[in-house]
């Protein structure tokens, strides 16, 4: 769509484009060593303070991209979801995506016999969660409702496993296992942030690719079909991206709650009602994870409050504010 | 908003397209709902689909639409198997306009009837002034000009069944399907709609229409199809076939069938239940 006949999706877009600017340089720029952008941006780069170049290129600045890696997957893919079951509930949280990951990293840490790391395994939850709602709701079909009703259900079923888990594992595990139930970047396997950064240069040109006949088929299967859309064909790629992208970001930092929600609804708010901002809602959720996890660990310094924690909070009296303050509206 | 120079319904991009249904049967896994039909709806011309509840005619919209794909005998657009033609291709020359359509909250009018123009665009092909010209062309046919920055939320039923036929208008489109444009519209809306279907159909387009009411067919349609049960029970002219006998037959009504003195169209006045 032409900037000339969309100048607010365009407008919306630089505005969190923005937003994003200002987290990176509020990440780089707090921590126990207190940075202006003055240094940080150099040390970036690699010049100055050798002291400041480790803690920017050692410290700071995987944890940084990580972040943004995380939340733009989560912030597309909840974009996604929802645009497919015409349902601004539908993300990665609610069809069971975060539980499978959950509860396959919680049984590899408290040591269920697996020789997996915990970031595999909650690769490997979250894609058993979603073919086993796929497989259940029967295909990626015509109804996305469908698919939303039984991933809340092997949701349900996947969050009781780790519950047991935890109950039933010795105190020190279970402690151990804590941050894959709530969502942190402190952990971020490298190979798993890499593999994310690889899924995401594939996931978004392609989602972008189709957005304007997403756009269309918010309007209904029916009515998108006879305007020449090859309604399967999409909605199968679209859910491809959106699991493919919940599943690796997961994989890094866990279920960060609410991020895939939040993220979409902002975008929506500043690009306009008429596209479907895939790209807007990976920038917003790249800009939340990144603020959230910085708050997260200088905040409360010396103790880090995990990300995922940190959006709920956050994303809770949000979500209700954007909710009370938008026009009464039907969902979607 | 400059005036289009030529008028308003007469655009379509090829006025003349013939579809024709060749012994089509659809089904919906095993059940037929649509039993060999042949049907060539004139073009140029307004064309009626009536029957009973249930009898296949909004599966007939769907098959000629290429929505739906036949079971057997073929739907040929210009002699080509519609089934065969691309997707887009198809909804360059045929525009449905299905029942209950939905759209999401916080659209404008005009965004909705900008939505009509998808078939036209491509990778290499995005938003055009031909585009925004047909956008325009449609708004001022159906009447919409004036509320084209409305939200549609805002818009009264009969209004927002206007933007939505806008936006098929907006297709260009040779071919019309529309499956009950005014199934909840008052008789004013109602009249809208139809004579705004008439319009098109003058412009050389083929315009299909399920509907439910009779009388609204009788009036308007130039060519009335009643449907029973998935087959095809009469087809012709309204003053030609609507009789006594067919309301029997589809509804199951004894009704008189009276004639309209001003056009010397069929009036329909049911009596009661057939024995």
């Amino acid at each position: 769509m032409s900037l000339l006949l969309r100048p607010r999706a365009a407008l919306g877009g630089a505005v969190l484009a923005g937003a994003v600017l200002v987290a990176v340089a509020t990440a780089l720029a707090v921590g126990t060593v207190p940075m202006s952008p003055l240094r940080s941006l150099p040390a970036l780069a690699g010049a100055g303070d050798p002291a400041d170049i480790l803690v920017v290129q050692r410290l700071r600045g995987p944890r940084l991209v990580a972040g943004l890696l995380v939340g733009a997957a989560l912030g597309a893919s909840g974009c996604l979801m929802q645009t497919l079951a015409r349902n601004r509930l539908a993300t990665p949280g609610t069809v069971g995506i975060d539980d499978g990951a959950t509860a396959f990293a919680v049984a590899s840490v408290v040591g269920a016999s697996t020789s997996l790391a915990p970031s595999a395994m909650a690769l490997a939850g979250a894609a058993t969660a979603a073919a086993l709602a796929l497989g259940l709701a029967g295909g990626a079909g015509t109804s996305g409702y469908r698919f939303v009703v039984v991933g809340l259900g092997v949701g349900a079923v996947l969050g009781a496993v780790t519950s047991l888990l935890l109950v039933r594992a010795p105190i020190d595990a279970a402690n151990a296992a804590f941050p894959w139930t709530v969502g942190t970047l402190n952990t971020r396997p490298a190979a798993a942030v890499t593999l994310l950064g690889y899924g995401l240069a594939g996931c978004l040109p392609l989602a972008l690719l189709i957005g304007r006949r997403l756009s269309v088929l918010r309007l209904s299967d029916s009515v998108a079909a006879g305007l020449g859309v090859r309604v399967r064909a999409v909605r199968l790629a679209a859910l491809a991206v959106a699991v493919v992208c919940a599943g690796l970001a997961v994989a890094v930092g866990g279920p960060l709650g609410m991020v895939a929600l939040l993220a979409p609804e902002a975008a929506r708010r500043v690009c306009g009602p008429y596209g479907v901002p895939v790209l807007g809602s990976a920038l917003a959720g790249a800009a939340l994870v990144l603020l959230a996890d910085t708050a997260g660990r200088t905040l409360a310094a010396p103790v880090e409050v995990p990300a995922g924690l940190v959006t709920a909070v956050i994303g809770g009296p949000y979500l209700l504010w954007l909710l009370l303050t938008s026009r009464p509206r039907r969902l979607p | 908003m400059t005036p289009p120079a030529t008028p308003p319904s007469a655009q379509a991009a090829d006025p003349s397209a013939v579809l024709r249904a060749d012994g089509v049967t659809l089904a919906h896994g095993q059940a037929i709902a649509v039993d060999t039909i042949r049907l060539a709806p004139p073009p140029g011309r307004l064309t009626a689909v009536v029957g009973p509840n249930g009898c296949g005619k909004s599966t007939l919209l769907a098959g000629l639409s290429r929505l739906h794909r036949p079971a057997g005998g073929t739907v040929l657009l210009d002699g080509r198997d519609l089934a065969r033609l691309p997707a887009r291709e198809a909804a360059r020359r045929i525009g449905l306009l299905p029942q209950s359509a939905q759209a999401p909250d916080g659209l404008t009018v005009a965004d909705l009837v900008r939505f009509g123009r998808q078939p036209h665009q491509g990778l290499l092909r995005q938003w055009s002034p031909q585009d925004q010209q047909a956008v325009d062309r449609a708004l001022t046919a159906t009447g919409m000009t004036a509320l084209a920055g409305r939200l549609l939320e805002t818009l009264s039923g009969g209004q927002r069944q206007r933007a939505w036929i806008a936006l098929t208008v907006a297709q260009e489109t040779a071919v019309l399907l529309l499956d009950e444009p005014t199934s909840a519209l008052d008789l004013g809306h109602q009249l809208e709609v139809f004579e705004l279907l008439r319009e098109l159909a003058a412009a050389g387009r083929t315009v299909v229409v399920v509907v439910h009411d009779l009388m609204l067919a009788c009036r308007y349609a130039d060519h009335l199809v009643a449907m029973k049960a998935g087959r095809m029970v009469a087809e012709g002219a309204p003053r030609e076939v609507v009789t006594p006998e067919l309301i029997r037959r589809l509804y199951g009504v004894e009704a008189g069938v009276l004639r309209d003195p001003d056009t010397d169209r069929p009036l329909v006045v049911p009596r009661g239940l057939a024995p």
